[in-house]
């Protein structure tokens, strides 16, 4: 999959979480000059409203009141841009648990809206590939037990050093494309029994 | 019955690394205030008050600050580099003044209080790259000064290109003023590229063109030039031949062939000399006087929200052609051109666009993968008696 760059805005689609008519003007002409498509959510419809198709989400930070964090309509991968006004440490605090990508200070002027799009998109795919990242390595850690079981078995079943049988592992898990934790769980399963790589000739 | 007096502010630099293009662009100026004042269908008349920068960024801060709040203008015509806009945008939005941009500019800014007259990228960088691909090669050499202007130029002409399946052979950057090209000069003739993209801004350019010239003649090289800011001053700075050939976007050239260009060309003949040329960015600088008057004729005020609203969409015969602010963005409809400078500092044109161009100053309406015929470009249609009257 190609991921879009953060520079190219054209053609995504922004939910503007505010109410006030100016702002929200503003930001429309803005959005329009760059060719991202509007929708707007004032924020005042109780119970549930369902989630709304996004790619990023402008959020003023000043609509909800602070005791709660607010339920949005959004995927939680969709990144936010807050739309700051009051910068005192209770709002701040408050903001930081719906982790917003960038930010903008009000009044919104047009210059500024671009460059917190890209930040917004850029951080967005960061946390990704950070979040993917992270799961890769907790797997690895995970199975770092059934690694050292299976080299234990293969010095045992076959004579070998430690770093022979982790070699032996980390080959046949290449020639198979799959994955040293992958083979590992294969070889303590079957109890040593998985026809493995030849040595290099 | 005396006419209102209407104070408006120059901001023009008289000495500094680009005087000589803010030198033409002051030119203009002035006379197109001398042709308003002279004009009964305005019933106001003009009181140019002019500040120097000097070409220091800071500077421009200074010299708008005195003209709004010592001399108190609402407009202000000038700025070269996006550098001092970009310095001047906070005074002139915070106390809602507006400036009247002439200068091509990169894109990407769009202030309410900016009416932008010179050429966004898509009249400019666009449709020469688009050429390139169609007509010349599908691989360029990029020199050009170490500034936004060359980043971003850069930039676009690195997506069509490489949207195109095409490649950049080389991006060489120097430093503002720089002199010294011989090191490029010499990568040049050594890899042979078929176009080299020329960003380069005043004397560094000359030096350029001069040296490039002399080496490709001397190697028995040929290779295309392409330039989206020289100018017909700038030929005749560069000097005969090293100056022929430049392949050069703009929306502006002295051989537009408009009773309104020749009119405009032999006023400015008379003015400041036969020998002399009107230039793009000094053309662009009367069209803002001319668009200003116009617009607070039919405001009948100078106030900036009203200015603003009667300059959208009035469509103004200049040099140029007609020429008009989009609403949308505060940008202008311009028609783009190609053309080939000749030995004698002039240019050929050999192609325009059917109509004035929507301005994009995002690029959001720009398509860089599909490989795109040069006639293709561009944006929404417009009435088909302008068509006919630009051909």
């Amino acid at each position: 999959m190609t991921r879009q760059s953060p520079l190219s805005v054209r053609g995504r689609a922004a939910l503007v979480i505010a109410r006030d008519e100016r702002e929200l003007s503003t930001i429309r002409r803005q959005l329009d000059r760059l060719g991202v498509r509007m929708n707007a959510w004032d924020a005042t419809a109780d119970g549930d409203i369902a989630e709304q198709a996004a790619d990023i989400a402008l959020l003023d930070a000043d609509l909800f009141p602070i005791e709660q964090t607010p339920k949005l309509p959004l995927d939680p991968a969709i990144p936010i841009v807050a739309l700051i006004g009051t910068e005192t440490p209770s709002r701040l605090k408050w903001l930081l648990d719906l982790k917003p990508a960038s930010f903008l200070i009000k009044p919104i002027r047009s210059a500024g809206l671009y460059s917190a799009l890209v930040m917004a998109f850029g951080v967005a795919s960061q946390r990704a590939d950070a979040a993917a990242r992270i799961q890769q390595l907790e797997t690895r850690v995970r199975s770092r037990r059934l690694v050292i079981t299976a080299v234990l078995s293969l010095m045992e079943n076959r004579k070998l050093s430690e770093p022979a049988a982790f070699a032996l592992i980390r080959r046949t898990a290449m020639q198979r494309r799959t994955t040293i934790e992958e083979l590992s769980a294969e070889i303590v399963a079957s109890g040593g029994q998985v026809p493995l790589a030849m040595r290099p000739s | 019955m005396s006419r209102v007096r209407i104070p408006i502010g120059f901001v023009f630099s008289q000495s500094g690394p680009y005087q000589m293009m803010s030198g033409e662009m002051l030119k203009s100026a002035r006379m197109a205030v001398d042709e308003v004042n002279a004009d009964p269908a305005f019933d106001f008349e003009f009181v140019p008050h002019l500040r120097d920068p000097a070409g220091v960024v800071a500077a421009y801060h200074t010299a708008c600050e005195d003209l709004i709040r010592d001399v108190g203008v609402d407009h202000i015509i000038g700025c070269y580099t996006s550098a001092s806009r970009k310095q001047v945008l906070p005074i002139i939005e915070r106390t809602d003044r507006l400036l009247w941009h002439p200068a091509r500019y990169e894109g990407f800014e769009c202030s309410d209080n900016v009416i932008y007259v010179g050429a966004a990228p898509n009249h400019t960088v666009v449709p020469l790259v688009r050429y390139m691909l169609d007509h010349l090669a599908d691989e360029a050499f990029c020199v050009g000064s170490n500034y936004v202007w060359t980043w971003e130029t850069n930039r676009v002409t690195r997506e069509l290109v490489g949207g195109a399946g095409g490649r950049i052979l080389a991006e060489r950057l120097l430093e503002l003023g720089e002199r010294n090209v011989a090191h490029i000069i010499e990568e040049i003739i050594a890899r042979r590229p078929p176009v080299v993209l020329n960003t380069l801004v005043g004397e560094s350019s000359y030096v350029f063109m001069r040296a490039l010239h002399d080496a490709t003649i001397r190697a028995g090289v040929t290779t295309s030039v392409l330039s989206c800011s020289l100018c017909e001053p700038e030929l005749k700075l560069i000097g005969g031949r090293a100056a022929a050939g430049c392949i050069t976007s703009s929306a502006y050239f002295e051989s537009i062939d408009l009773s309104e260009n020749k009119a405009f060309v032999s006023r400015w003949k008379a003015r400041y000399g036969a020998d002399s040329s009107p230039s793009v960015d000094g053309q662009s600088t009367y069209v803002c006087v001319m668009l200003l008057a116009h617009a607070i004729r039919r405001a009948g005020s100078t106030e900036t929200g009203e200015v603003r609203r009667a300059a959208g969409n009035h469509l103004y015969l200049s040099p140029q052609g007609p020429v008009w602010v989009d609403p949308d963005n505060n940008h202008c409809f311009l028609t783009p051109r190609l053309a080939r400078s000749t030995a004698s500092g002039q240019y050929d044109i050999f192609w325009a666009a059917d109509a004035p161009q929507k301005p994009d100053p995002y690029l959001s309406a720009l398509d860089a993968t599909p490989p795109s015929r040069l006639r293709d470009i561009g944006a929404p249609s417009i009435d088909p008696h302008w068509q006919r009257r630009l051909h």
